[in-house]
C-alpha cells in the first residue's frame, strides 16, 4: 500500500504544466471540431 | 466520428512529419480553450446525453446549439493565427449559417436519411413527420423546404462504404482545418528565447 502511494507521488511528479496544457488543448481541440460539425450517421433516429 | 478521424489522422501526420524532421511535436497553444469546454455544455445536453435531449424542447434546442456554435466561432477568432484555424472556421460558419436558416437544427433531406438508419428502422424513419429531429443535430426536411441546400447535410460516401454518414460542405471544411491544424502546428519543445517586446505579441501566437 505504502509503495502505491509512493508510485502515485513519483508519478504525479512528473506531470508538469506543459503536460497539463498539452491535454487541455487537445481537450479544447476536439470539443471544437465535434460541436463545429454536425455530420450525421443517424445513430439516433428521433427523441 | 469522421471528425474525430481527421483529427487522429492529423495527429498521426504531424507526428511522423515531426519524427522526419527529428523534432518533437506538441499540441497548437490554443488560447481560452475554456471558451471551447463552455460552447460543449449546451450540445452536450441538448444533443448527446439521452435523458436531458428528451426534455429540452425543440425551440430551446435550437436556440442552444445557435448559441453553441456562436461562442465556438468566437473562439475560432481568438486563435485565428493558428493555422487551419481559417479553414475550420469558415466550415463553422457555414454550418451555422445553415442551421440558423433552418430553424437552428441541420436539415437533411428523408432520402439522404433512408442511406443512414438500417432496414429495420425504414419503418420508423417514415414514421417522422416533415420538420422532426434526426440523428444528434439533424431535422427532416425535405430539400425544397430547405434553405441553403447545398450548405446541408446531403453529401454521402459510396454505398459500398461500410461506415454510411451525411455531411455537409461545413463539416469538409471543418476536417480538412482540423488535419491541416494537426500537422502543421507541431513544434519544437524548447524554451522560447528572449525577444524585443514588440516581437512577443506575435510569436505567443500558433
Amino acid at each position: 500500500m505504502k509503495t502505491n502511494f509512493v508510485k502515485l507521488f513519483i508519478f504525479t511528479q512528473k506531470i508538469n504544466r506543459q503536460h497539463i496544457q498539452f491535454a487541455f488543448a487537445l481537450l479544447a481541440l476536439v470539443l471544437l471540431v465535434v460541436c463545429a460539425g454536425a455530420p450525421s450517421d443517424g445513430g439516433i433516429i428521433s427523441h | 466520428m469522421i471528425l474525430l478521424v481527421a483529427i487522429l489522422a492529423g495527429l498521426v501526420a504531424g507526428l511522423f512529419l515531426a519524427r522526419l524532421q527529428k523534432r518533437p511535436w506538441m499540441v497548437p497553444p490554443l488560447r481560452q480553450p475554456w471558451l471551447a469546454v463552455i460552447a460543449f455544455i449546451p450540445q452536450l445536453l441538448i444533443s448527446y446525453l439521452p435523458s436531458t435531449r428528451a426534455r429540452v424542447a425543440d425551440t430551446l434546442a435550437a436556440t442552444g446549439l445557435i448559441v453553441s456554435l456562436a461562442l465556438l466561432l468566437v473562439f475560432c477568432w481568438i486563435n485565428r493565427r493558428c493555422s487551419g484555424m481559417w479553414l475550420l472556421a469558415s466550415g463553422l460558419f457555414l454550418n451555422l449559417l445553415v442551421m440558423a436558416a433552418n430553424g437552428g437544427f441541420m436539415p437533411i433531406s428523408p432520402q439522404t436519411a433512408s442511406r443512414l438508419v438500417p432496414p429495420d428502422s425504414q419503418s420508423a424513419l417514415a414514421a417522422l413527420g416533415n420538420g422532426s429531429r434526426f440523428g444528434t443535430k439533424d431535422v427532416l426536411l425535405r430539400a425544397s423546404q430547405t434553405r441553403l441546400v447545398w450548405l446541408s447535410d446531403h453529401f454521402l460516401p459510396p454505398k459500398r462504404f461500410p461506415y454510411q454518414v451525411a455531411f455537409s460542405l461545413g463539416d469538409m471544411l471543418i476536417a480538412a482545418g482540423a488535419f491541416w491544424l494537426m500537422l502543421t502546428q507541431g513544434r519544437a519543445l524548447e524554451a522560447p528565447k528572449k525577444k524585443p517586446k514588440h516581437k512577443i505579441a506575435k510569436e505567443s501566437e500558433c
